[in-house]
Formats: structure tokens, sequence, C-alpha cells
């Protein structure tokens, strides 16, 4: 990893100190194109062969995902996630998203291969099931090493929208 | 480079547009004497291409996955930011910067 310039470091070992006044909505668009690419820079030898996200005008996000398993062999479903709460410290610290329709109840094998996929390979933190996909926000800025940054975060929310992802923070020191 | 930092380049940041920030930022005159606005600035010239050959040696030792890839060049996310609003004023031993801004 790069060394950190001094201020830089400095403001990461205290920000509450150095970024004190501080008080910033910041609203963050991602476009569909864009989350595909990231979506398409996953690991390789995943289950995971196709992953890709959908528009929706409303409040929802759309994942087609095709994904192979022992047994059940491989399988397509189009997931559709519902956002939950916004994220407040330190009382509802996760990013949460239920999965409102997609999964089928012979689904279970496929799901239990990608939750033991997720554990080895991302970070702690991203619990997944048939019903909801959540990540701990401060476990995700902890291990990027943004530990001192997670009270800041006064409220971080995600939406869905038309061709993308909206996610809206609120950043108060 | 990663594919979507390429894919971020390539498209001018489009995936990014409609991003706002509004409020204010506070910096403690500790962190502007450390030389935060120095550093903010050597961020903002990291996406230009190093052409001196007398660092690759240097880069090639500690990392040579690292060593030829060029980053993200925030000029070109300059160049789509509209100001609304950019008011500087200095309290308490902090200097305060009302921001408006968006991108797009």
């Amino acid at each position: 990893m790069a060394e950190q310039l001094a201020p830089i470091k400095a403001l990461l070992e205290a920000p509450r100190d150095h970024l004190a006044g501080t008080d910033m909505w910041i609203k963050l668009p991602l476009g569909r194109t864009l989350i595909n690419e990231v979506l398409a820079a996953r690991p390789p030898d995943t289950p995971v062969k196709d992953l890709f996200m959908d528009p929706d005008p409303g409040n929802l996000i759309h994942i087609h995902l095709e994904a192979a398993a022992p047994v059940v062999g491989s399988i397509r479903r189009r997931l559709t996630f519902k956002p939950g709460p916004a994220v407040t410290f330190p009382d509802q610290p996760w990013l949460h998203l239920d999965i409102t329709e997609g999964f089928k109840f012979m689904d279970k094998p496929v799901i239990r291969l990608l939750q033991s996929t997720i554990e080895k390979k991302l970070p702690k933190g991203i619990e997944f099931s048939s019903d909801y996909l959540r990540i701990h926000v401060p476990a995700m800025l902890t291990k990027a090493g943004y530990q001192k940054l997670v009270p800041l975060i006064r409220h971080l929310e995600i939406r869905g929208g038309d061709d993308q992802i909206i996610l809206l923070f609120h950043l108060k020191a | 480079m990663h594919p979507v930092q390429k894919h971020l380049m390539d498209t001018e940041f489009s995936g990014l547009e409609g991003t706002r920030f509004e409020g204010t930022i506070a910096l403690s005159d500790e962190l502007i004497n450390l030389g935060i606005l120095e550093a903010l600035a050597k961020l903002k010239s990291a996406g230009q291409p190093n052409t001196t050959e007398t660092t690759a040696p240097k880069v090639a030792v500690q990392g040579p996955s690292e060593s030829s890839e060029p980053s993200v060049d925030p000029k070109a996310l300059l160049q789509k930011l509209n100001v609304d609003k950019l008011r500087y004023r200095t309290e308490d031993g902090k200097t305060m910067v009302d921001i408006k801004l968006n991108f797009g």
C-alpha cells in the first residue's frame, strides 16, 4: 500500500479533531453501466457465472444472477432488492437490502454456496440469505483502515433509481 | 489498471453524473499547517503520466504490479464540476469552507 501523505495520515488518525465543524450532505449516484462494470470485476473463480443490474424507476434494485451449484446445476434468477432503513451510528450499522423476490425454495444449495463464497472471498461483515443482503458499514470501513471515520457518518442511505443506484451520505464532525 | 478505473476514465466519469455536495467542510489549522492543501494538490496531479525513467527501477523493486499503472486523472473530474457556492472563512483555529457543487 502506498505511504500516506502526512496530513492525510493525521486526518485519518483523528478525523473528529481535524474536521470538527464539518457538516456535509453528499448525494452519489452510480450509473447502471458503472455498477455493471463493478459487478463484472468480481473474482473469476466463484460460482457466479453472470451478474448484472437492471434499472428500475422506483426504489428497487434488480440484479440478474446466474450461478452454478453441485447437484442442482446452473440457475438464473432476477432478484429484486428493496433498500432498508438508513445507516445511523451507533444504533443502525447495517446497510440493509431486503430480497423481495427472486429466489425459490429449491435454491437453498445455491444460496449456501454463495454464502460460503462471500465468507471466503469478501471481508467479514457481509451477510447474505434468501431474504436479505446486508453490509456492516463499520466493519467495512475498519477493514479498509478508516475506522475512525465511522462516527462521522450520521446517515447513509441506498436508493434504487432510474438506471442508477443513489447513495446519500450525511457526514458531521 | 483496474477495469472499473478504466471504465470511469473511458466514459469521462459519466457514471457519477448527478453527484452533489452541499454543506461545510472544516479543516483544523494543524491540518492546514501540515500541508493538507498541498497534499490535495499532489493528489490532483497524481494522474499525470510519469515519464521520468529514473524512478522506474525503484518502483519495480517495491512492487512490479503497480509500476506502470496510471491512476485516475482528477482533471477529467474537475472539468465536469459545477460550483454554485464556495466561501472560505476562518474561526477558532480552523478554516471553514461552505460549498455547494454538483458533478455532471
